[in-house]
């Protein structure tokens, strides 16, 4: 696609999006914003799992970070909110940094350890944080206070979140289409030719997940704002499987498997629930399973194959 | 050591606990040059590339590339100065595309920062509509077919060979290590590699080649080195080496003073 029209298709996607929040009431809205933040987490998981090809478990974690930085800072330190949202953010990329540099010399299944190791450690402080964290019950009663003089409210926070989404699409995109994009897919296929090939494996693996985890961390802070209520639960293990469902069923190491994925898990349990009750697990661990043994590029690929028939 | 030298091994030893694979080994490249590193199985080939490219560290010994030591380095700043390799046997990306798998080989030449990438900044534009055209060009020049985004993993042997050449090419190196290059490649495909080593080494790169088929060897190479239980027994153009009677022995299994029972290297 030429530049000038790729820009209309960016921008028509935004508005459409956006156009959806004005749209949308109540209940629709609720679930519609937490659709937003599970597809720009996805993006970025799909980036780290997907594309770099590490099999880490720390993603929630990264986000729960970011949303009791953000929310500590600004509302019981009480900082101006831009210091509170750039000092949550660069915790969150400190952070990552500090875990990548051991974690990413693991391979596989150590990684995956280390990374669930971090992740309960997170729990552990925020449950054992006191009022700072306010423990298992969260954190609540705190608003959005006004961004640069203007009061983001309704539908408009809806519009914040389609924008989070397009920024961590464009940035995911734009990476994954360089050097840096083919580092990390050539590190996954093969660490030892990649290196040959002059990429520096260790510097790229702790870029990749340094980079994918402040974006989760971003789509904490994003959170922390729909509800105006966090709570430890949110950013347990149980989500992390889910957000490795959508991957998974949506197409590994495809941007657009990653959204596809991410809307078709997270309202599947509502078409689901009254009919199988809490079955649907069963359901998704049962389709992950299809997935892997007859559709590895997951549903995008089945797009993506169908486009190819049609154009011959 | 001759001045012109690009690289220079001197002195090359690796052991692996009571094994030593190669020892004392001495080796010159010139620019342009095209150099043969042949013997029998075991012989120490594939180890000495490996101490070359930066996957092994030597025992004992240097080795210098373009007068500055690398021995020792990490492999991916051994690229960086300008040594390409392939692998004996294939080693694609595979969940990538034919064009991309080349592009990795010219990772090292592309200079554009994170931010220029975000930015999509002209200089990160450029560089990678020059790189996809190189790439275009590579694929042309060792022979693989035009389709470029083929499903690499999908890729016949020979093919598979071919593209490991064009990916080791393109990160315009000053010297390439080809580990069995024509190994799996039909008539044709062979004499078409053998016209494409000719075209590198005539533009100055410096080819180190292993290689077993003698028929595809001799005609090409400019000097060939023999080795044998990782010692340097024999090193001449190939028709002093064609005719060397140590040589022949290797190769023979040693109708006069057995190889195999020489004592000290087992």
């Amino acid at each position: 696609m030429p530049g000038a029209s790729r820009v209309l298709a960016w921008l028509a996607a935004i508005v459409a999006a956006s156009a959806l929040a004005f749209w949308l009431g109540g209940y629709a809205t609720d679930v519609y914003r937490k659709m937003l933040i599970w597809i720009a987490l996805a993006l970025s998981y799909n980036f780290l799992f997907g594309i770099a090809g590490q099999v880490a478990f720390s993603h929630f974690a990264f986000a729960g970070v970011g949303a009791y930085a953000v929310v500590i800072l600004a509302h019981k330190i009480g900082l101006p909110f831009g210091i509170a949202f750039i000092g949550a953010l660069a915790l969150c990329a400190l952070l990552a940094y500090i875990v990548a540099l051991p974690a990413t010399r693991l391979e596989g299944f150590y990684l995956a350890l280390a990374t669930l190791a971090f992740s309960q450690l997170v729990l552990v402080v925020i449950d054992e944080g006191g009022s700072l964290t306010g423990g298992t019950g969260g954190i609540a009663n705190y608003r959005l206070p006004p961004v640069l003089g203007f009061a983001i409210r309704g539908p408009w926070y809806t519009v914040l979140l389609v924008l989070l989404v397009a920024l961590t699409l464009w940035t995911l995109v734009r990476l994954d289409h360089s050097a840096f994009g083919r580092a990390c897919r050539a590190i996954r296929d093969n660490a030892v030719a990649a290196a040959a090939m002059g990429v520096d494996v260790r510097r790229v693996k702790v870029l990749a997940f340094t980079l994918t985890s402040t974006l989760a961390g971003l789509a904490g802070i994003a959170y922390a704002y729909v509800d105006n209520v966090i709570n430890p639960s949110v950013f347990g293990l149980e989500n992390i499987f889910l957000l490795l469902f959508m991957i998974i069923i949506g197409g590994s190491g495809s941007h657009l498997g990653a959204i596809i994925g991410a809307i078709v898990v997270y309202l599947a349990p509502f078409l689901l629930e009254p009919i199988v009750g809490h079955g649907f697990l069963v359901v998704f661990g049962v389709l992950v399973v299809l997935t892997i043994l007859f559709q590895p590029a997951g549903l995008a690929g089945l797009l993506t194959w169908r486009a190819a028939r049609q154009a011959t | 050591m001759i001045g012109g030298a690009l690289m220079a091994v001197s002195g090359l030893t690796k052991r692996f606990g009571g094994l030593t694979a190669v020892e004392g080994l001495e080796l010159e490249l010139l620019p342009g040059e095209i150099l043969a590193l042949i013997g029998p199985n075991g012989a120490g080939k594939t180890t000495t590339f490996n101490l070359i490219a930066g996957v092994f560290s030597p025992s004992a010994g240097s080795i210098t590339l373009g007068g500055v030591r690398i021995d020792g380095m990490p492999v991916h700043q051994i690229a960086a100065l300008g040594l390409m390799r392939t692998f004996q046997h294939n080693m694609p990306f595979a969940g990538m595309s034919l064009t991309d798998n080349i592009l990795v080989g010219r990772h090292t030449r592309l200079r554009a920062s994170l931010l220029d990438i975000l930015l999509g900044r002209r200089r990160f534009r450029e560089e990678e509509a020059a790189a996809r055209r190189r790439a275009a060009e590579l694929v042309a020049l060792v022979g693989l077919r035009e389709e470029v985004d083929r499903d690499v993993s999908a890729l016949p042997f020979g093919e598979g060979r071919l593209l490991e050449l064009a990916r080791a090419l393109a990160g315009e190196p000053r010297i390439v290590l080809l580990d069995e290059p024509a190994a799996g490649l039909t008539q044709p495909e062979m004499a078409r590699l053998a016209a494409t080593i000719r075209d590198i080494a005539a533009r100055g790169i410096a080819v180190l080649l292993i290689e077993h088929d003698m028929h595809f060897l001799l005609p090409l190479a400019h000097r060939v080195v023999v080795l044998n239980f990782g010692r340097k027994i024999a090193e001449g153009t190939p028709e002093q080496i064609a005719c060397n009677a140590e040589v022949i022995e290797a190769y023979l299994g040693g109708a006069v003073g057995s190889a195999a029972g020489r004592p000290g290297h087992a």
